[in-house]
């Protein structure tokens, strides 16, 4: 469970870096990339196999954003498409047998196994709901008008926007810990066979977990830029 | 001092799982009245359930960061 810290000063200040998540970050990058230049490579009107899965991904993105959000979703979609790939890519690494390869010290495991890099994730997304309703409703995002109710409404707002990146961040990270957890005191009960139920129910929980962070996202950018308040 | 922390662990995580098991159940519940009433609803039903499960689930596993936090010190 422990991180591979590596510390380095800039500026008179200590920065430490959890070296093991960022290797596993950058590899998960890699697949994502390489993926996605594979897949454009020979774009034809008549689709090759991965063109086909790849415009199937598209489309299931398009019709999840129709039905979460009234209008002018479409441009919307990288942000939401590029954090399922992502984290999708990065929980099914947890899954991985990383830990053969051997450290310094600490271990390979799944990115999202690391608070920084959910929180990042989550900070990102507050930022972009928060600035997409500013360029949607100008003045009128957080206070419509002076009225008892939207004075509320917008302190309840500003507190959302301290505890949704919280629950965000905490919610995926806790989930791929957990399973963590779980697999590493089946591997102590007994090495050989105990982990596999719980494995694949990680890979469950991966694909649950990445709809779950992609469906919020949308939600959160639907009721910033939504008319309803 | 420590036995004090690893009691607290273990009535954090009691508290949360209980929460979350509630949650669950009812989820459970609704997602079995729907589909009994309409069948052909199935597929969709699950899909939501699925979700919201999962964000139930979210609660129980605060309640576990919390209890690891204050196993670790």
């Amino acid at each position: 469970m422990e991180h591979w810290v590596y510390v380095f000063h800039i500026l008179g200040r200590s920065v430490s870096v959890n070296m093991d998540t960022v290797l596993t970050m950058w590899f998960a990058m890699f697949c994502i990339l390489m993926f996605a230049f594979i897949a454009t490579r020979n774009l034809s009107v008549i689709p090759n196999k991965i063109q086909a899965a790849c415009e199937g991904l598209m489309s299931f993105f398009w019709g999840l954003m129709d039905s979460m959000m009234p209008a002018d979703n479409r441009k919307h979609v990288p942000l939401v498409a590029s954090l399922f790939l992502f984290i999708l890519f990065a929980n099914l690494m947890g899954q991985l047998p990383l830990r053969i390869i051997h450290l310094k010290e600490g271990e390979l495991a799944s990115p999202t196994n690391d608070i920084n890099m959910t929180a990042a994730m989550a900070v990102i997304v507050l930022v972009y709901y928060v600035v997409a309703g500013v360029i949607k409703k100008k003045h009128k995002f957080l206070l419509k008008d002076f009225s008892f109710v939207s004075i509320i409404m917008m302190f309840v707002d500003l507190l959302e926007m301290i505890t949704r990146p919280l629950s965000l961040a905490i919610r995926l990270f806790a989930n791929i810990f957990a399973g963590e957890v779980l697999v590493s005191i089946a591997l102590a009960a007994c090495a050989y066979f105990a982990p596999l139920p719980v494995m694949l129910f990680e890979i469950l929980v991966a694909f649950i977990q990445a709809t779950v962070f992609m469906m919020l996202t949308m939600a959160y950018i639907g009721g910033a830029t939504g008319d309803e308040h | 001092m420590e036995n004090l922390a690893q009691l607290g662990a273990g009535i954090a995580i009691g508290f949360g799982a209980t929460g979350a098991g509630l949650g669950i159940g009812i989820a459970t519940k609704g997602l079995m009245d729907a589909i009994s009433r309409q069948p052909e609803i199935a597929g969709k039903a699950v899909g939501f359930f699925l979700v919201g499960a999962a964000l139930a689930e979210a609660c129980a596993l605060y309640a576990f960061v919390i209890a690891f936090q204050l196993l670790a010190k």
